[in-house]
């Protein structure tokens, strides 16, 4: 049994809180991801798990014990660190097989998993060398087996990824899925990059200012972000946000942006009815507005909008388009046949089925 | 030398510059180099030499004796015990100043108040001559009429009731244990009267291994220790399994430097005990002085010069060519 | 749960280990003063509170009398002024010059590598290590053949020499330091090998020869062999030898051997004190480290 809870966890340094009463389940087996911007606190949820930190208050629980006084030693943990840490003066084997001799495990049994793990990383034939000799990548996999050997019963990773170049960055990510799924052991998994959030977490907790802002499936964090923080932070590039207001208007109600009106599909008027006449933050992400000529199929018309070009960005499967209309400007990411050119004009339609409203003052979601 | 022309157009004339100033550059540190062949090595080739003739006194012509003056120091009983009370003196030496160094790097690392000033202390004996170090330390140990009437370190004893730790001292004529072995004339053990000297250079020299140390532990990341940490490790493990061992290369040149200081010792000695008592801590450094400028037997003193030097280039060559091997891998 | 930060990472500390390391902290604090302790009290007192049954007792009254002697002499002692002077005229040239021999060579080594420099370096280097004893003979030979032996500035020249090892490891490791890109950009303005020193390496020197020199005036002033063998004349040797021979004296009372050493010791003392930085740093640097 390794689930995890973290319990009204406060944590401070000093005057500074980096952890605020901090909650959160993890399910035995899951791969959870602590992701947010520097500084957010995912790092000191991490360590403070892993017993490098002590709480100042709340409590932590792996399994069914209360860890908050247990050494990490004693936690059944392993970690990889950002840097790797790996021991210097020690060849790879020797890395590996460190926390196993530590616990007196009989050298045959030692030698067994080191090779297993070995297997698994393929750095079978890098067991003799030191640290300095391997590269970044190679490194990685030996923090990664250092860790595995000790079949712990939560495996902790602080950012592995961030010290490796874009294309190994791919692949590793998927091997670390696939040692998910293999190893079947509790993952918690730190990042600040939102890519490796949503291609790896059952479920995804997004973080700021030491506040847990949302924990859910990656889906739900997409199609239903609570805030306008988690609903920028997921998906690339950010949703688009505009001040507006909702108003009643020819038998429908609409989004009023100033310059320009947007009419709300019928399916969503019942949800918003509360809060016509408010002002609001109104939010659509880049992929549902589409070029006019090159519609999906199923996609509601009626929203359309006359817009000016200001950049195109072609990224061969797709185009990024920066338009704006009447001083409002937004992205879109175009099919890529569409003919928009920069200073011309260009009609979109905008799917406001996939809108998203969000309260003035708490920026959280309405809808 | 003065040429802060701007660039010429013509390329050949700006390679023929750099040449000139790489012979500028030759030129610069040959009187360095020059003055090192000569006074280094040159001088340590006419001391072989003088060790291999019969110089002695004022002889106007002396002849070339090959290895007899080495056969001859090498059989006295003097010169045997010089090296005995040399490789005491080492040990205990190293040992003390390692253990201790060590010991206060990592007690002025766990985050005391005052670091700074306990640190400074600690260091402080490095900045004074042997001499000094020698004149206070002598009348530290000086024993007086203990256990009556002692003085030093033995009247401290006494006067905060810990008189049974009162001993000879730099008087002791004691070797332990002692041992007499056939073929050689002195006595194999450690002579007592070495141990305040060995003191008195421990306190001397213990701070600058503790700088050492300390700048090591601080280069060791947290994340490594952290690392063992998570894997298992008690503090005890982390620091045997990981500080420890990362500390190698420090207690390595820390060996070579106290080592060679070690081997050379004299200021310290003929100021404390001047060899005394008897020849129990006399040692190479010494007995060449003596047997030198006091007895002018210039040949056998160049013997004895080069027994020393080849010591300590045993220690040190190794040393220095590992030393530039791996600065040549960076 | 506590609310205080706990320093280290990991478990809670046990109280009694901070209480250990205090007291084996504080012991050595007495190992290392107490000889401090001995020579304060011993140079202070006057002749009369001077007594070996009672060494450790405080002075009664606060007496100059000990340094007098030791600085004037008297009674069969030979003061340690003149000393004092010979010393300063030793110490003060041969570290100048030794700071700009090791200057230029450590420049020379680190930014104008040539076939064989770094071979000469490890040569030069190995003159640290030798013991002075196996260059002795030789060097009083040539001393005296150029009229320089038993003079002061002999003994500067001896310094100057055998400081060069040092001197040039500590500034080659310093220059080593300075990004070749500054010299490289120096060459492409125009700089000639001067011009390359004096527009790069020499604004950039201040602490190495903060460094050297301090290292280089401890050193020397502290040196014993050497001042032993070239001037031993009373009028000519260096504070050591006059220190060494106030201690192994029969007439010299060991207040006032106290009070001379107290003397000797206090120039480096003070250069510790006020620029400790420094020298710690040529401490480190003179272990090799890189």
């Amino acid at each position: 049994m390794a689930s995890i809870k973290f319990d009204h966890v406060w944590k401070r340094f000093g005057d500074f809180a980096a952890l605020k009463d901090f909650t959160l389940d993890v399910a035995d087996q899951e791969f959870l991801v602590l992701v947010g911007p520097s500084g957010c606190g995912k790092t000191t949820a991490l360590r403070c798990l892993a017993g490098l930190e002590e709480v100042t208050s709340g409590t932590i629980m792996i399994g069914d014990r209360v860890v908050n006084d247990i050494p990490p030693k004693d936690r059944d943990i392993a970690m990889v660190f950002q840097s790797y840490a790996l021991y210097p003066h020690m060849s790879v084997y020797d890395n590996m097989a460190f926390g196993l001799k530590l616990r007196k495990i009989p050298k045959a049994e030692i030698d067994r998993r080191v090779k297993e793990a070995a297997e698994m990383l393929q750095i079978g034939h890098l067991l003799d060398r030191k640290p300095k000799a391997l590269s970044g990548g190679q490194r990685q996999r030996v923090a990664l087996g250092r860790a595995i050997v000790r079949h712990p019963s939560v495996f902790l990773m602080d950012e592995p990824l961030s010290n490796l170049d874009a294309k190994l960055r791919v692949q590793t990510r998927a091997e670390i899925s696939k040692l998910h799924q293999r190893l079947k052991t509790t993952f918690i998994y730190v990042t600040h990059d939102q890519t490796e959030a949503m291609t790896m977490g059952t479920r995804i907790a997004v973080m700021r200012d030491g506040v847990l802002q949302q924990l859910d499936t990656p889906q739900n964090l997409y199609d239903h972000p609570a805030n306008m923080f988690v609903a920028g932070f997921i998906g690339s590039p950010s949703m688009n946000f505009f001040e507006a207001t909702l108003v009643r208007g020819d038998g429908q109600v609409l989004v009023d942006f100033g310059p320009f009106q947007l009419p709300v599909p019928p399916s969503r008027i019942d949800a918003i009815a509360d809060h016509i006449g408010m002002p609001i933050f109104f939010g659509i992400r880049p992929e549902d507005i589409h070029d006019a000529h090159y519609v999906p199929r199923g996609v509601d018309e009626s929203a359309r909008l006359m817009t000016t070009v200001n950049v195109v960005e072609p990224l061969g499967s797709e185009v990024y388009a920066y338009v704006e209309n009447g001083g409002k400007e937004m992205v879109a990411r175009l099919d890529p046949r569409t003919k928009a050119r920069t200073g011309e004009v260009l009609e979109i339609i905008i799917d406001m089925s996939k809108m998203h409203i969000f309260d003035r003052d708490t920026e959280r979601a309405l809808i | 030398m003065q040429q802060a022309e701007t660039l010429s157009a013509r390329p050949a004339r700006r390679v023929r510059w750099m040449n000139r100033d790489r012979a500028i550059a030759l030129l610069m540190i040959a009187p360095s180099a020059l003055a090192i062949a000569v006074f280094v090595y040159g001088f340590i080739g006419w001391t072989a030499y003088i060790s291999m003739t019969d110089w002695r006194g004022l002889a106007i012509s002396t002849s070339f004796v090959g290895f007899d003056n080495y056969l001859t120091i090498f059989s006295t009983g003097r010169f045997q015990t010089n090296i005995r009370n040399l490789i005491v003196f080492t040990l205990f030496f190293l040992a003390s100043c390692l253990v201790i160094g060590l010991l206060l790097a990592v007690l002025v690392d766990a985050r005391i108040r005052f670091e700074g000033f306990f640190r400074s202390v600690y260091i402080f004996p490095m900045a004074l001559s042997f001499i000094v170090t020698g004149v206070v330390w002598q009348w530290l140990f000086a024993p007086g009429n203990w256990p009556n009437d002692p003085t030093g370190i033995n009247l401290l004893f006494k006067q905060s009731g810990l008189g049974f730790l009162q001993a000879a001292w730099t008087t002791d004529t004691n070797v332990v244990p002692g041992w007499r072995i056939e073929g050689l004339r002195t006595r194999i053990g450690i002579p007592m009267a070495m141990i305040p000297v060995v003191v008195a250079a421990v306190w001397q020299m213990s701070g600058f291994v503790m700088a050492m140390y300390l700048a090591g532990l601080r280069g060791i990341p947290d994340e490594i220790k952290e690392a063992a940490r998570v894997d298992g490790a008690t503090e005890w493990q982390v620091f045997r399994h990981i500080t420890l061992p990362m500390l190698q290369p420090i207690t390595l040149s820390a060996v070579i430097i106290l080592g060679h200081i070690s081997l050379k010792i004299f200021d310290l000695i003929i100021t404390m005990t001047g060899g005394a008592p008897g020849n129990n801590t006399e040692v190479p450094g010494l007995y060449m002085y003596e047997i030198t400028f006091k007895a002018n037997k210039f040949a056998e003193g160049a013997a004895v010069a080069m027994v020393m030097l080849v010591v300590v280039a045993l220690l040190v060559v190794p040393y220095l060519i590992y030393n530039r091997r791996t600065e040549v891998e960076r | 749960m506590s609310s205080v930060a706990i320093p280290a990472p990991g478990r809670r500390r046990i109280r009694w280990s901070r209480v250990v390391v205090y007291s084996l902290i504080l012991a050595f604090l007495l190992f290392f003063l107490l000889p401090v302790y001995l020579l304060l009290i011993t140079s202070f007192k006057s002749f009369d509170q001077v007594s070996l049954s009672r060494m450790w007792d405080l002075p009664t009254s606060f007496s100059l009398e000990s340094f007098n002697r030791a600085w004037n002499g008297g009674e069969g002692v030979i003061g340690m002024r003149g000393s004092f002077w010979n010393s300063v005229q030793m110490v003060v040239p041969a570290t100048v010059i030794s700071c700009i021999l090791g200057s230029l060579n450590g420049y020379v080594l680190s930014k104008w590598r040539f076939p064989g420099s770094e071979t000469l370096f490890t040569l030069i280097l190995f003159g640290m290590f030798i013991p002075y004893q196996s260059i002795l003979v030789p060097l009083v030979e040539v001393l005296r053949e150029i009229r320089l032996y038993a003079t002061i500035p002999g003994l500067v020249l001896v310094h100057v020499v055998y400081g060069i090892p040092i001197t040039t490891l500590i500034f080659r490791n310093y220059y080593a330091t300075v990004p070749n890109e500054l010299v490289e950009a120096a060459k492409i303005d125009g700089a000639d090998f001067f011009g390359i020193y004096r527009s790069v390496m020499l604004p950039l020197s201040a602490p190495g020869f903060v460094v050297v020199a301090i290292w280089q005036f401890t050193s020397i002033w502290n040196e014993f062999l050497f001042g032993l063998i070239i001037t031993n004349d009373p009028q000519l040797r260096p504070v050591t030898v006059a220190l060494q021979n106030l201690s192994g004296s029969q007439f010299t009372q060991w207040n006032v051997q106290m009070a001379g050493a107290l003397l000797v010791a206090l120039p480096p003392l003070l250069v510790y004190i006020f620029l400790g930085k420094y020298f710690l740093r040529g401490l480190l640097a003179g272990s090799l480290k890189g």
